[in-house]
């Protein structure tokens, strides 16, 4: 069946997934997998660990597609399970917890108003974060959840969320100052 | 590099930083390989959904009518059972009433029989 053809709406691609069809199960992967495999990188600092995580969650929503209601509940289960795992995994693979991200592993940013140090020394950063406060940056700033959303999903206080962004967000922008003192000095 | 000046430009260039990267390019395709050949995620077809969820709610929901049927019906006949007994305690204080009413009237007899002697024999004595 060629999905290209046919041009399902998103609903109706749930629908036939649902009802079997392996064609529209790959569209939906295709859909969320940058999203997911995002997750898994920077959580796990890895992009082989990135992808086994990303490959769990989508068999994981193969199995359990008739639970999914709409495509809104599927990225949020999707984003729910891929951010539990990742913290499940980190909490079984203590050495990666703290593993800055691996060579090769980053991904440049083609973005004119960015800027790339910038931007690779807060990956870089995010990556030293405790596993839960990671996931919620990550929530926050990846997939632009509000804070309840970030509760519901990681199973936390609305109040936890509000306070490892907080704490996270003072934490970073201060090692990024340290950053940038150490350059100053490199320089001089 | 330089460093953004308030929480608000931070926040923006972590937003830009953590933009959603690609996964690889063959990722979907090595994932629809380790998919399961013969399980099917669910069901055949959507129709079939409020089937299954009958048939996932009906038969908890049968048993649990079946259950309030039966709480009602036993609840019934206790009741039912019960004036019963009640006509029947009825019945049987009346009968009670009546024998005890029978019973004093035929000791009334006896008593005056006893307390008034025949009137032969009161002139039998006489003379």
């Amino acid at each position: 069946m060629n999905l290209q053809a046919t041009n399902p709406v998103p609903d109706s691609l749930l629908l036939q997934a649902r009802a079997g069809n392996r064609q529209a199960f790959a569209a939906l992967v295709r859909q969320h997998q940058g999203s997911v495999f995002s997750i898994g990188l920077r959580m796990l600092s890895r992009r082989d660990a990135a992808e086994d995580l990303a490959q769990d969650v989508f068999l994981q929503l193969y199995r359990k597609l008739d639970s999914i209601e709409s495509l809104e509940h599927l990225g949020f289960w999707l984003r729910r399970v891929a951010a539990n795992l990742a913290i499940d995994w980190l909490r079984r693979l203590p050495y990666s917890a703290t593993q800055p991200l691996e060579e090769g592993a980053e991904v440049a940013v083609h973005d004119p108003d960015s800027d790339p140090l910038m931007s690779r020394e807060l990956t870089r950063l995010l990556g030293e974060l405790a596993p839960h406060p990671r996931a919620v940056m990550l929530l926050r700033y990846q997939e632009d959840q509000d804070v309840a959303e970030i509760a519901a999903a990681l199973d936390m206080p609305v109040n936890t969320v509000k306070s490892h962004i907080k704490r996270s967000l003072t934490a970073l922008r201060g090692r990024m100052i340290g950053a940038k003192l150490i350059d100053c000095e490199e320089l001089t | 590099m330089k460093l953004p000046n308030s929480n608000e430009h931070f926040e923006d260039e972590l937003r830009r930083a953590l933009r959603p990267v690609d996964a690889p390019e063959d990722f979907t395709e090595r994932l629809m390989r380790a998919l399961p050949a013969d399980a099917k995620p669910v069901l055949i077809s959507s129709n079939i959904a409020p089937r299954a969820r009958a048939r996932q709610f009906g038969i908890p929901a049968a048993l649990a009518a079946s259950l309030l049927v039966a709480v009602m019906l036993g609840k019934h006949v206790a009741v039912e059972r019960e004036q019963i007994a009640e006509q029947q305690g009825r019945e049987a204080s009346l009968k009670l009433m009546q024998a005890l009413r029978v019973t004093s009237q035929k000791l009334d007899i006896a008593y005056q029989a006893v307390q008034s002697p025949p009137p032969a024999a009161a002139e039998e004595n006489r003379s």
